[in-house]
């Protein structure tokens, strides 16, 4: 028997609203155990919350007819383009191929004398004031100071582009459209610039990705100027705000766990361990949408042309069926590397490689220099919702 | 022991060669470059193998105990 999805369970979880620390795994955690399958009616078009690991990974298998068209289940009409997301099937295939060589694990290792002297630049411009505001002062500058040198462009115009990207970001959670639509256009103009330049002086496209975009042909055609800005905005989008999360809470983890952090302190070589285990453990981009385009059949639930799916990236991090005693901190935890915070299927995250390098970098830089550090007494920890983040997170130590 | 890595499931992720160095190694556009094919795991590098086909998120390495014919 099958039965149609605006059914009961239905959840009233609106999961777009900031919480306290922790706030959005403890809703995200109940909604998996309450019911496999819910009904969630907090948006205009609603959407069916696939949440166990097993049917969230088959959900994202689902690619051919289970598409992008929607990216989020929480805004569905998010209004921005980008790519290659928006793109499906082959399409998206084929411009995957075009960028996957400078985000492969060779290339990304070309970039760790770069990541590796910028992340010591910037502890080491922290160490002698004692305290910070990790998520304003750290987190978001280095992954900031890394894209721009990715794409061969000046680090120190990160200062006028970083209010830019923030701005473009909060559309996705509702932020005023027209404010939206000027950022967009500041960095589309600046990229445009840029990509302009690079046309006159194409550098090695092997090394430079601008270059490489501009060089490559996808069936003998040229990629279009403005898809080339739409790719450089999407990069920007997809690496920054993430990184910046994800730093967020493994520091307010090993700020409130001495254990774990004097596990790092003596083994910095585990740092990649411990980073898969805190991407399992503290996913930010907690669900990904798709919008179903043909009839589907999904364990017993009816779904048509047009319906949107929730596939829950935190609740299968964060199931017990799959990983046991999910809240723990578990450096050898046995199939870690199998969490799916980067998404599973041809969308998975581009950057997974170069997220991971930059996060083990700071972990391990960051620990040789300030070993010992606490959370400012008296701070309340707020994580924004829609896409997790902390909005502050002041630390202290001894210098 | 046998391991294989199904072409059509493979999208990149890298946790296998990541886990299993010796036994397995990436290709320029970052999928595993045993993509497609069936290998004999030598005896020292089982626990490897075993790590690898847990490490993947879209299963696509599977393992195939030697049997009594093949020894
Ligand atoms: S872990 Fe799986 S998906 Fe990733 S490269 Fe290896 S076989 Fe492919």
């Amino acid at each position: 028997m099958t039965t149609p999805i605006r059914q009961c369970p239905v959840s009233h979880a609106d999961f777009g609203t900031n919480t306290e620390i922790y706030g959005h795994y403890a809703m995200l955690d109940a909604e998996r155990e309450a019911d496999r399958f819910r009904f969630n009616d907090t948006t205009d078009r609603g959407f069916l919350m696939l949440q166990r690991y097993d049917d969230v990974v088959e959900g994202f298998q689902h690619h051919d007819v289970w598409t992008t068209e929607v990216r989020s289940a929480i805004n569905p009409e998010p209004g921005v383009p980008l790519l290659p997301q928006d793109l499906n099937g082959e399409a998206h295939a084929k411009l995957r191929r075009v960028l996957n060589p400078f985000f492969s694990p060779a290339a990304v290792r070309r970039m760790e004398p770069m990541a590796h002297q910028r992340c010591v630049e910037l502890i080491e411009e922290l160490r002698p004031k004692g305290s910070c505001d990790f998520v304003a002062e750290f987190a978001i500058r280095y992954p900031t100071d890394l894209f721009l040198a990715l794409l061969g462009l000046p680090v120190s115009d990160g200062e006028f582009f970083l209010p830019w990207s923030e701005t473009v970001f909060a559309g996705f959670f509702g932020e005023d459209p027209a404010k939206v639509a000027a950022a967009k256009n500041n960095i589309m103009e600046y990229f445009d610039k840029a990509v302009r330049e690079r046309r006159a002086n194409p550098r090695d496209p092997k090394e430079d990705m601008v270059s490489r975009l501009i060089e490559a042909r996808i069936d003998g055609e040229p990629i279009s100027h403005e898809d080339i800005l739409t790719i450089c905005l999407t990069l920007m989008l997809a690496g920054l705000d993430t990184t910046r999360s994800a730093l967020g809470y493994i520091y307010a983890h090993l700020a409130h766990n001495d254990a774990d952090r004097q596990a790092i302190i003596d083994h910095p070589d585990l740092a990649p361990k411990a980073v898969e285990e805190f991407l399992r453990m503290y996913p930010l981009v907690f669900q990904a949408g798709r919008e179903v385009q043909e009839a589907t059949e999904f364990h017993g639930v009816d779904l048509r042309p047009g319906d949107v799916v929730w596939l829950g990236i935190a609740q299968a991090n964060r199931d017990p069926r799959k990983f046991p005693e999910p809240d723990r901190f578990v450096l050898d935890r046995r199939g870690a590397n199998q969490h799916i915070a980067f998404g599973a299927g041809p969308h998975r995250c581009l950057g997974m490689h170069l997220a991971r390098l930059e996060l083990a970098i700071v972990l391990r830089e960051w620990h040789k220099r300030i070993p010992h550090y606490r959370i400012k007494e008296g701070t309340e920890l707020v994580e924004r919702g829609g896409q997790l983040t902390l909005t502050t997170l002041p630390l202290e130590w001894e210098v | 022991m046998r391991i294989s890595i199904e072409p059509n499931r493979c999208m990149g992720h890298g946790r296998c060669y990541a886990v299993a160095a010796d036994l397995l190694s990436d290709d320029e556009q970052g999928f595993v470059a045993e993509c497609g094919q069936t290998l004999d795991v030598p005896e020292h590098l089982r626990d490897q193998a075993r790590e690898a086909a847990d490490a993947c998120p879209e299963s696509a390495i599977s393992l195939l105990e030697a049997t009594a014919a093949d020894a």
